[in-house]
């Protein structure tokens, strides 16, 4: 039996991007409004009793010191609670699990979830690219984002034979469900070609390996099982969730060749949930970079260890394939406002739960949707979140 | 002359070299001057006199035998100290593992700073005061723009393990000679070295006859080689012909590296140290000359590396030579480090980072790295350590190049993961020059380099570069 303590009855985002014109606030109302918007038979949003708010890194947009006050207060909710998680790259997917577990425990029947990053107020030299002069100023001095993953992409090519087409396909793919998905930050496709010509930015990683970096907001209303009969005849339940933890020094990690965080994650979120990974329909994976999406299906069980890269290029991830993964463009596609990253992934599986997902709409079989994360230093934090349609 | 006293013995040379060569050609093309012939040696974007003098050092006690805690004294001459004021000599003491109560006594001030170490050791050797002495002499020069020490002076470092008694090469006492003129220059808030006089001025004047005078009080005859200084690239060769010095063991490393200032002298001896003989090594700096008189018995150990290792070296642009000096930077803020060099952090780690030191579970073995973020051990979770010292090679395990990064990072960029070969594990830098040879399984080797400048102040750490094709 899944856990289906807690329901989705609204969820919505607004279109990625570099959001040059919008403001952090302007972002979370937009997304929040969306959410309103989405429920069946209509919200006040006045209902909601708590705010979860999903910002990774203030600092990109000049705010070091945000609290949960600046979203309750740019979505017309001040005076509500409101506490801000930061828990790296899982932000988003980690504060939706707290909100759950908020309403499941009774201490607030209708949340909210905000997930809102803005990742383009500061040039790439002064944002995201900064990371490689922080941390530990000698073991972790030049660490970018790609260098957290790329080290598995040169030990799963050694190791198994994966190669940079198959790496490629993952863009060639994720790309391609983006141009379906109205909210994605890139809508066009790419070839595998293309792939392999795009620059080197961290070997063997090319550009068009690497997710963007994307101004974006999500939101999500929960509430209880009994409650969401008010809202819809069709929430989407919250059948399971995991998290896990690793050392956060890349020097430190049993293998280069998978996470174990997400096996260990999405191992609690199954077994929570009483589903296996074949009991799922499609998944929101984190796909940062194109391995890692690779390492993903292999850790979450879709695909034996070692097979993913294969797996991807025989089309078994496709929207019409065995495991349908990352329909909604991905963070490749759809981009990757991190706070925002999970709650926009886990907005994507409510539609394709509810089928509402349009032209990249999946094939539901047995009424399972999983949603991942996985980064921090070390890519030490893995979050899994499964949902259902299933009461 | 002064008495020496007992006999003062060489066991064992190292040099340092830096990976850039210079070719004097397009510096003086850039400046709208013809002509030039050869290179200069200069440092890349992460080495400096330290990681020389570190080089040197360390290839010094190894080819001695030694082991760092054998080491009663260490004396370091060079012009220009990582530190212009601050902790020089603890920091090459730490890179070096010497013993808490030895750091090194910084000698500076001109290029006579290097024999001037090498005088105060052999003298500390001689009274007893230091069973076993260290001296390094080092040179990386930041010559004024547009002048002509930018075609002039080469980076280096060259190091000597002494001791007492008789060994395959002794050390005599020192011969100096003076008179106060100034030749080169460079005062409080200047960056760079500058010619304050002009040069047959001091050839003429100054540099002949002091070096000539005090020459005549050496013992030498047709057999005798000679280091002597060359601090244009043409006063070396002249010199020599004033002297009848027919045998000349500074010539190749000036003509591979150009002057190396303070390490000139010690260094431009090492070529004669693989043959039985004498040598005299002369060095001038500061108006001032100095001469030590060396017989060599046996080749000295370390000796016979100078040669394949004056071979190498990579060609660079001259505005990549300026880039890695600071004297060419990209405009707009760079990325500063999360840490400021002034942090606490820095005084907890800095033993750790500089002495490559790890924590060892006693209940499991498993070296937890770095110790100071590591009150459990990751593998089994107990809580009691004991430091150890890291070993210094290993294999890589994984890796990647970044391939482009902001200021004031320079990219092609590795950084590796390796299994050290105590097991060990540790991820750090790659050298730029390693990048294009990384691959899974190759031998590595821990070297010392200047990780940053940091809001001015250089911070330094471990790197791990590629051993193959490397002379051992």
């Amino acid at each position: 039996m899944s856990w289906n303590r807690a329901s989705v009855v609204g969820a919505g985002l607004i279109k990625m991007g570099e959001l040059f014109d919008q403001s952090y606030e302007q972002m979370a109302k937009g997304a929040f409004d969306a959410a309103v918007a989405s429920v069946d038979r209509g919200f006040d949003p006045s209902l909601v009793d708590a705010v979860f708010v999903a910002t990774q890194r203030g600092t990109l947009w000049g705010q070091e010191g945000i609290a949960g006050n600046t979203v309750t207060s740019a979505i017309g909710l001040s005076g509500v609670p409101s506490t801000r998680i930061e828990n790296a790259c899982p932000t988003g997917s980690d504060a939706f699990r707290i909100a759950a577990m908020a309403v499941a425990s009774g201490a607030h029947e209708v949340v909210a979830v905000v997930g809102v990053e803005k990742m383009r107020d500061k040039s790439s030299e002064e944002g995201l690219l900064a990371r490689a002069a922080g941390g530990h100023p000698i073991f972790t001095r030049g660490e970018s984002a790609p260098v957290l993953f790329a080290p598995f992409a040169t030990r799963h090519m050694h190791d198994y034979g994966t190669t940079r087409e198959m790496l490629a396909a993952v863009a060639v793919k994720n790309h391609h469900n983006g141009t379906l998905d109205p909210y994605a930050h890139f809508r066009y496709e790419v070839t595998v070609d293309e792939v392999l010509a795009s620059p080197p930015v961290c070997s063997p990683l090319h550009l068009l390996d690497c997710c963007p970096q994307t101004d974006g907001a999500a939101a999500i209303i929960l509430t209880t099982p009994q409650r969401a009969r008010d809202f819809t005849d069709t929430p989407v339940h919250v059948a399971g969730f995991g998290v896990a933890t690793d050392h956060p020094y890349l020097h430190e990690k049993s293998t280069y060749v998978g996470l174990p965080v997400t096996t260990i994650a999405s191992g609690r979120a199954y077994g929570m949930a009483g589903v296996g990974p074949a009991d799922i329909d499609m998944a929101e994976v984190h796909d940062c970079f194109t391995i890692t999406e690779i390492l993903d299906i292999e850790d979450l069980g879709f695909v034996e260890k070692g097979k993913g890269g294969v797996a991807t290029i025989e089309g078994e991830t496709a929207l019409d394939g065995r495991i349908p993964v990352n329909p909604s463009g991905g963070l490749l596609a759809k981009g990757h406002p991190i706070g925002a990253t999970g709650v926009a992934q886990l907005t994507e599986c409510w539609w394709q739960l509810r089928g509402q997902a349009g032209d990249r709409q999946v094939k539901v079989r047995n009424g399972f949707a999983l949603q991942h994360n996985v980064g921090g230093r070390g890519s030490g934090v893995s979050v899994v979140n499964i949902l259902t349609v299933n009461p | 002359m002064t008495q020496g006293g007992p006999s003062v013995a060489i066991t064992g040379v190292g040099v340092g070299f830096p990976e850039l060569r210079l070719e004097r050609r397009e510096v003086n093309g850039a400046w709208g001057r013809g002509g030039g012939r050869g290179v200069v040696a200069a440092c890349g974007h992460d080495e400096d006199v330290l990681t020389l003098s570190w080089q040197a050092a360390d290839s010094a006690i190894r080819a001695a035998g030694a082991q760092p805690a054998q080491i009663d004294g260490l004396w370091w001459g060079t012009c220009r100290p990582p530190f212009a004021e601050g902790p020089s000599g603890t920091y090459l003491a730490a890179t070096l593992a010497l013993r808490p109560d030895v750091a090194a006594t910084v000698v500076a001030g001109s290029t006579c700073a290097g024999l001037d170490a090498l005088v105060a050791a052999r003298d500390a050797v001689a009274a007893g005061r230091a069973a076993t002495a260290l001296v390094v002499a080092a040179e990386d020069l930041r010559p004024a723009l547009g002048g002509g020490l930018e075609t002039a002076t080469g980076s280096a470092a060259v190091a000597y393990v002494l001791v007492a008694g008789d060994g395959p090469a002794t050390v005599g006492p020192p011969t100096s000679q003076w008179m106060p003129a100034l030749d080169r220059y460079r005062g409080d808030g200047e960056a760079g070295t500058r010619e304050a006089y002009d040069g047959r001025l001091i050839r003429e004047e100054v540099f002949l006859p002091l070096l000539a005078d005090l020459a005549k009080s050496l013992a030498a005859d047709e057999s005798t080689r000679w280091s002597l200084p060359d601090p244009d690239g043409r006063l070396g060769a002249v010199l020599a012909r004033r002297l009848g010095a027919a045998e000349l063991s500074s010539a190749p490393v000036a003509a591979a590296l150009g002057d190396t200032g303070s390490a000139a002298a010690m260094l431009g001896a090492v070529g004669s140290f693989t043959a039985p003989g004498r040598t005299q090594v002369v060095g001038y700096g500061g108006g001032r000359a100095t001469a030590v008189t060396c017989d060599v018995a046996a080749p000295v150990p370390g000796a016979d590396l100078l040669a394949p290792l004056l071979d190498a070296g990579t060609n660079a642009s001259y505005p990549e030579v300026l880039r890695a000096r600071g004297q060419m930077r990209a405009q707009g803020e760079t990325v500063e480090m999360a840490v400021p060099p002034g942090s606490a952090m820095f005084v907890r780690e800095n033993p750790d980072l500089l002495g490559l030191r790890g924590a060892r579970c006693t209940a499991c073995g498993t070296v937890n790295t770095p110790p100071g973020v590591h009150p459990t051990c990751t593998a089994c979770g107990a809580d009691q350590f004991e430091d150890v010292a890291l070993a210094r090679t290993g294999t890589v395990v994984t890796f990647v190049v970044n391939q482009t990064m902001p200021a004031p990072f320079i990219a092609p960029l590795p950084l590796v993961v390796v299994d050290l070969d105590d097991g060990s594990r540790v991820q750090l830098q790659g050298l730029s020059s390693s990048a294009p040879g990384l691959r899974i399984g190759a031998p590595v080797e821990m070297v010392l380099r200047r990780y940053a400048t940091e809001r001015g102040v250089p911070v330094y750490g471990w790197k791990v570069a590629l051993t193959e094709g490397r002379p051992t």
